[in-house]
């Protein structure tokens, strides 16, 4: 099965996003801090992973920069998930090197399911 | 014999007539004499007057000394006749200045002898030898004919002092003898001391007005200076060297200026322009190394519109765009925490929407997991909104209290009752020290927010160990203390009075433990609605924080 990794501090939201992968078939794995996610991702090897920006012990760009200088977790696509929506920390994601960036607030959960196929499909393509 | 008497009469009787009429004729005389002088008197009188008058008009508001002493000189026409009329002035630079106007022909020699004259009446004056080696000469008016014999006869010399201080010499000279007596020396000298007077009260009147100003410009917070057309640094004031960092006891120079902008701005060519095209320049933020400066570039003229230079004014605004930055910094972190709850209401609903028109049929725990996720992520909001609109309250001065009698134990009891279960979780022990009871007149719901407020945060950040909540009474300050003690992550010293401010909190606070930091701002204004105080106190970071509110007991 399709694993995901589900970044994000925020239980209840986490709670939905997980409750939504598995219900499209996919693999959760939810980690609810930076430290928990990179550790997290070494461990599971995800297919993909959805990112959020503001969380404890460890940022979610900190953690983009992370995982793309270990040639383990380098090529895992990542969507970048979060409500901050300034253009300053925008660039800063797309810098480290997320695939796509979605304002939380603005999807529905269907669509984020969504664009979590769309990506897998793009980067088979690609590989 | 009667004969003889009648002549002797008759002769005494001629004697009385005709000494009656020399009389009266000499009293006339005397008398015509004297009113031929009164009207000499008179005509010079006015003269003087005019003359007095004509110079001030022309010399205005000048305080060019080279105009001033034109302008005396020239005016002496109206006075007296002489050949030649003419001033000598000692410039700073050691330069001498020599005019000489020609009113009636004359020969060069009696130029060099007028102006030997006034250097010997220079250097007397000024007890030092002047030499005719730096002058710079000028003679005007009609030709000179070295055929004509004549010298210098009559003379004299007339000093002019303006604010205690010779400025300059001035000369009339005559071919003829005898022409200028004590009488016209005395008029020439009273008419060149009045305008000497008048341009001296005019000097010490634009003085201290010039004192005024500059004392202005020197006690602003803005850094300004004047720079000349020639680029050189003319005027600055102290605050330039603490806007640009110029910790330098040395005069700074428009190198250190320029240097001290680090290329941020090319100072140099902002002047140009704005001398150039005659209008202000500003460039509204300059960022230094730990400052923002707005700077602002005038081109400076005199009263005739002639170019002088540029002015440029450093205006710190640090504190001005760093509160910006804040206040954006707050509403982006708004934003955010107000997105969140809104997001898992959204998903949620979404997804419990799906679940009841699946055609499978709904699985009751699973309706009721999401139910409890909205009403969670609602509260959350909720709390979010009413925090916001305490806040507005209390910076508009709103805030009304419900004030009652309620024993403030019990209310303590209750809130750590509340948030026992949350404490459990992260295996932290609340401990509360107070006597059994405490009646006090206060705002039961609003000291249970700051209470629970305390007991929130302490918990938030605080991994291991313990709580401890006391309550003192204080008798002699009129005064209870309550305070919530924690060993948790503590608070740097610098940050201890900013966490209870609306946009400094933020900055200081620990991006990554979620929460908008307004709890302690609501508390405060709370706690001071009361006629208390909040505030707190740390050993330092990870080292636990204690945090007090004083009631006032009435």
């Amino acid at each position: 099965m399709t694993k995901v990794l589900v970044a994000e501090d925020d239980k209840l939201i986490s709670g939905s996003l997980c409750d939504a992968l598995k219900a499209a078939g996919f693999e959760p794995h939810p980690a609810y801090d930076g430290e928990e996610t990179v550790a997290k991702t070494k461990e599971v090897k995800p297919d993909i992973m959805l990112l959020d920006i503001m969380m404890p012990k460890l940022d979610g760009i900190s953690v983009l920069w992370e995982l793309k200088a270990d040639p383990d977790t380098a090529k895992i696509p990542v969507v970048v998930l979060t409500n901050i929506g300034d253009v300053e920390t925008i660039s800063k994601i797309v810098e480290a090197g997320a695939v796509d960036y979605l304002l939380k607030s603005d999807q529905s959960i269907d669509e984020i399911v969504q664009k979590v196929r769309d990506v897998l499909q793009r980067t088979v393509h690609l590989a | 014999m009667i004969i003889n008497i009648l002549l002797i009469i008759d002769f005494v009787m001629l004697a009385v007539v005709v000494t009656g009429y020399i009389y009266t004729s000499v009293k006339e005389r005397r008398f015509l004499r004297q009113e031929a002088g009164q009207s000499l008197e008179l005509q010079q009188k006015v003269y003087q007057t005019q003359v007095l008058k004509e110079i001030s008009e022309r010399i205005g508001y000048s305080l060019d000394t080279n105009k001033i002493v034109e302008i005396i000189t020239s005016s002496l026409g109206n006075l007296l006749e002489y050949d030649t009329v003419a001033y000598m002035m000692l410039e700073e630079s050691g330069k001498i200045i020599f005019k000489c106007h020609v009113e009636r022909t004359v020969n060069h020699e009696f130029i060099e002898q007028v102006k030997e004259k006034m250097l010997l009446s220079y250097s007397a004056i000024l007890n030092r030898e002047i030499k005719s080696a730096n002058l710079d000469e000028s003679v005007t008016g009609n030709i000179l004919d070295d055929n004509l014999k004549v010298g210098v006869v009559s003379f004299f010399n007339l000093p002019v002092v303006i604010s205690g201080k010779l400025v300059a010499l001035i000369n009339v000279a005559s071919g003829e003898a005898g022409r200028y007596g004590e009488e016209q020396a005395s008029i020439l000298y009273t008419i060149t001391n009045q305008a000497a007077m008048a341009v001296s009260k005019l000097q010490a009147v634009l003085d201290s007005e010039k004192g005024k100003l500059s004392a202005i410009i020197y006690s602003l917070a803005d850094g300004v200076i004047m720079v000349g057309l020639d680029n050189r640094l003319l005027v600055y004031n102290p605050a330039v060297r603490s806007i640009l960092g110029l910790n330098t006891d040395q005069e700074i120079s428009m190198f250190d200026i320029v240097d001290s902008l680090a290329g941020k701005v090319d100072l140099r060519t902002k002047i140009d322009q704005a001398i150039a095209k005659d209008q202000l320049l500003s460039v509204p933020e300059v960022v230094l190394k730990d400052r923002a400066l707005e700077i602002t570039v005038s081109p400076v003229k005199n009263s005739d519109g002639e170019k002088l230079g540029a002015s440029v004014v450093f205006h710190d605004v640090t504190s001005e765009k760093s509160l910006e930055k804040l206040r954006q910094e707050f509403t982006a972190m708004m934003v955010h925490e107000l997105r969140a709850p809104l997001t898992a209401v959204r998903w949620s609903s979404e997804s419990l929407i799906k679940n009841l028109s699946a055609a499978q049929g709904v699985e009751p725990g699973k309706v009721k997991d999401t139910v409890m996720t909205i009403e969670t992520a609602s509260n959350n909001m909720l709390e979010l909104v009413n925090d916001l609109l305490d806040v507005a309250k209390i910076e508009a001065g709103k805030f009304e209290l419900n004030l009652q009698e309620y024993d403030l134990v019990e209310v303590i009891n209750e809130q750590v009752k509340v948030f026992k279960s949350q404490a459990e979780v992260k295996h932290l022990a609340i401990s509360i020290t107070a006597p059994p009871k405490y009646i006090l007149k206060f705002d039961r719901v609003r000291v249970s927010q700051v209470l629970g407020n305390l007991l929130s945060n302490a918990i938030k950040y605080t991994d291991s160990g313990q709580i401890e909540v006391n309550l003192n009474i204080n008798a002699a300050d009129k005064r209870v203390v309550v305070s919530v003690k924690d060993t948790g992550i503590g608070v740097a010293r610098e940050d201890l009075n900013e966490l209870f401010s609306k946009f400094k909190q933020l900055k200081s606070s620990d991006r990554s433990r979620k929460g908008t930091g307004l709890g302690l701002v609501v508390s405060k204004g709370i706690v001071e609605a009361h006629g208390g105080k909040i505030w707190a106190e740390s050993a330092g970071e990870n080292l636990g924080s204690t945090f007090y509110f004083s009631l006032p007991i009435q």
